[in-house]
């Protein structure tokens, strides 16, 4: 591993990072590795950002060095990459609200924690949760909203789930914008959350990783 | 026409009053909360926007697109629920829509007629544009910006660049690109748009004057919109993800840029105000809240350049009306430094009782009732959130009572009427 390059990650060095991870790879270091740095400086943001250390700026810098180093690290990929996750969610924005700034930080920091987040994206229709549900089986799913109207959509969201008889089998965290605890028991959820925080401790309570 | 007093909303005291006095006692209360004083009761401010067709049993899109509707259903929750102020859909779509604008969605026009009216955010300008942006704002605006963001403007790309006017009789050897099929589309298209902004700003003005003639005077927000210069660079410009990036990638150019756009917008609020005689700057902000950046970038990116903002304002005998969207409770402290009694602050989601005890001797407060719970809250917990607000944040006065944010999209009819009940009730006296 390379402490240097971890490091250039998580002190926001993106050009120095990409730079150097080039290098790793030109010298004969395994893709692999050079992922598991990635993983470690992501690892360090997360946790900076928990302890407010880091904000925004920082979780979508370290996003955008991420994303330019899988760029290089994927065509030289032999095996796959089978790391061991935490627990499932399946995360969205619910239908008729396009907001996808909280979400995407919501699956940021979901990621880094060890989470495997399928992200069905903005938009998303009740009928897609329960497909989605369906298929990959998740503990948890993460309903976001921005508008006021998305309250309704979360509650049929819930009640499609349930309809489908799947509601029995996850739990389901809500937040965004103006949610809190009377638009969860409105929506019938079993939590609401008002930080990405937030989200990553009501995971790892629900699938026993551990919270801080 | 005259005020159905007899509703059973309006309170006692409003008994057998003319709407020239209600109207006249209305302002009254609005000017005295912006002044920091203790107006005869707490004014109630209803920003109902698509409650309206809800409550009215139409379509958001016919909402928003027949004004006679619009202003019939306005008129009628006015004269029901017997706020002080009320404010309904306050955007149009059409100027948009010939245009051919690519960051607004709108009911019934790539949303569904019952969708809510939504911002949606692109990069338009990439970070290779500062250059270009901050040698000549205005050139790059309209020859490289518009092309991005109006399909129906894709045409001004092709225009020389503007300073050329300068070359005078020597120009006008360039204006036969003006008839360029594209640059001629471009023209017909923003011809078409000011025919339709013009006739949704008659119908602004008229709806103003029948609310008047019925007791009701404007909210106190009526004026220019501008944002925080951060805000401006970040909503229509760069994106979210592109100038929290600029914040550590390139945070010369990005505060050149907010210095150019603040002096920028002065120039528009000041110059407004002077035309229409309206004393208010509304600024919505999206991107100051707590969570966003640190207090470091706060104390260098934002607050600085907001402060000067609402200070040229006030200087100009303008009063910013300023959105706090989000959570400000960390940064309670920065607000509390403006100059006292000369702004409003509209705060979404803020510990209202914390607000009015680090900036309340400083701005008037606007807000208190979250909006999820006049739409999953019942009766009591209404009355008692309102009790408690108009006692706690009302305290002395300079509090307008209003809802978080300005949409009241799927509040329960049942609960506003006991919101505004409440507030006559704990707010006199």
């Amino acid at each position: 591993m390379s402490d240097e390059l971890v490091e250039a990650i998580a002190e926001m060095r993106d050009e120095e990072a990409i730079d150097l991870a080039r290098q790793l790879l030109d010298s004969g270091t395994s893709p692999l590795v050079v992922l598991e740095d990635c993983r470690k400086a992501m690892a360090i943001v997360g946790q900076r950002f928990e302890d407010e250390e880091y904000f925004i700026p920082e979780l979508i810098l370290a996003g955008e060095t991420l994303r330019a180093i899988s760029e290089i690290v994927k065509p030289l990929m032999t095996g796959s990459d089978d790391t061991a996750k935490n627990g499932t969610i399946v995360l969205g924005t619910v239908q008729g609200d396009i907001h996808d700034i909280g979400k995407d930080i919501v699956s940021f920091m979901l990621d880094v924690n060890g989470f495997e987040v399928f992200d069905l994206g903005v938009d998303v229709p009740p009928e897609t949760f329960v497909a989605k549900v369906r298929e990959v089986q998740p503990e948890i799913v993460a309903l976001s909203g921005f508008l006021t109207l998305s309250f309704d959509a979360m509650k049929e969201t819930v009640e499609a789930l349930q309809k489908a008889g799947l509601r029995d089998d996850v739990k389901i965290m809500i937040g965004g914008g103006t949610v809190d605890d009377n638009v969860r028991e409105y929506a019938h959820a079993d939590a609401f959350g008002s930080t990405a925080t937030d989200a990553v401790n009501l995971a790892k309570n629900w699938t026993g990783v551990g919270a801080r | 026409m005259t005020t159905n007093i007899t509703a059973s909303l309006a309170p006692q005291a409003d008994a057998g009053k003319s709407p020239e006095q209600l109207l006249a006692e209305r302002s009254a209360r609005f000017e005295d909360a912006s002044a920091l004083r203790k107006p005869d009761r707490i004014p109630i401010f209803m920003p109902v926007s698509f409650f309206l067709a809800d409550w009215g049993g139409v379509s958001h899109q016919q909402l928003l697109e027949d004004h006679d509707k619009r202003q019939q259903l306005l008129e009628r929750a006015a004269l029901h629920f017997q706020p002080d102020s009320i404010l309904g859909v306050f955007n149009d779509p059409r100027a948009a829509l010939a245009l051919g604008d690519r960051m607004t969605k709108w009911p019934g026009h790539g949303l569904p007629e019952t969708g809510s009216f939504q911002f949606a955010e692109h990069e338009f300008m990439t970070g290779d544009d500062y250059d270009a942006f901050l040698k000549d704002p205005a050139d790059w605006s309209i020859r490289t910006y518009l092309p991005r963001a109006f399909s129906q403007l894709e045409g001004l790309a092709l225009l020389p660049p503007l300073a050329m006017a300068a070359f005078g009789t020597y120009n006008l050897l360039n204006l036969g690109v003006l008839r360029t099929p594209p640059v001629a589309a471009a023209l017909k298209a923003l011809a078409a748009a000011a025919e339709e902004q013009a006739a949704a700003d008659a119908w602004v003005a008229e709806s103003g004057q029948r609310l008047a003639a019925l007791g009701f005077p404007p909210p106190p927000l009526v004026g220019s919109l501008i944002e925080a210069p951060f805000d401006f660079m970040s909503d229509t410009l760069r994106g979210m993800r592109g100038v929290m990036t600029d914040i550590l990638r390139r945070p010369a150019q990005l505060l050149e840029a907010e210095d150019r756009v603040l002096e920028i917008q002065l120039e528009h609020a000041i110059s407004f105000a002077r035309t229409t005689g309206l004393p208010y700057a509304f600024i919505p902000l999206h991107r100051g809240s707590d969570g966003f950046m640190s207090i470091a970038q706060f104390e260098r990116f934002y607050w600085p350049q907001l402060r000067q903002m609402q200070l040229r304002l006030i200087e100009n005998q303008i009063t910013p009306v300023v959105f706090y969207e989000g959570v400000w409770n960390k940064r309670l402290d920065y607000v509390a430094e403006l100059p006292a009694g000369k702004s409003i602050g509209w705060f979404q989601a803020s510990d209202i009782f914390k607000v009015k005890e680090v900036a309340g001797k400083t701005l008037c407060i606007m807000g208190g009732m979250r909006n999820s719970l006049l739409q999953a809250g019942t009766v009591e917990e209404i009355r008692e959130t309102t009790r408690e607000v108009c006692q706690r944040v009302g305290e002395g006065g300079g509090f307008i009572m209003c809802t978080g944010i300005g949409e009241m999209e799927g509040c329960k009819p049942e609960l506003v009427e006991a919101w505004v009940r409440a507030t006559h009730e704990f707010g006199s006296g």
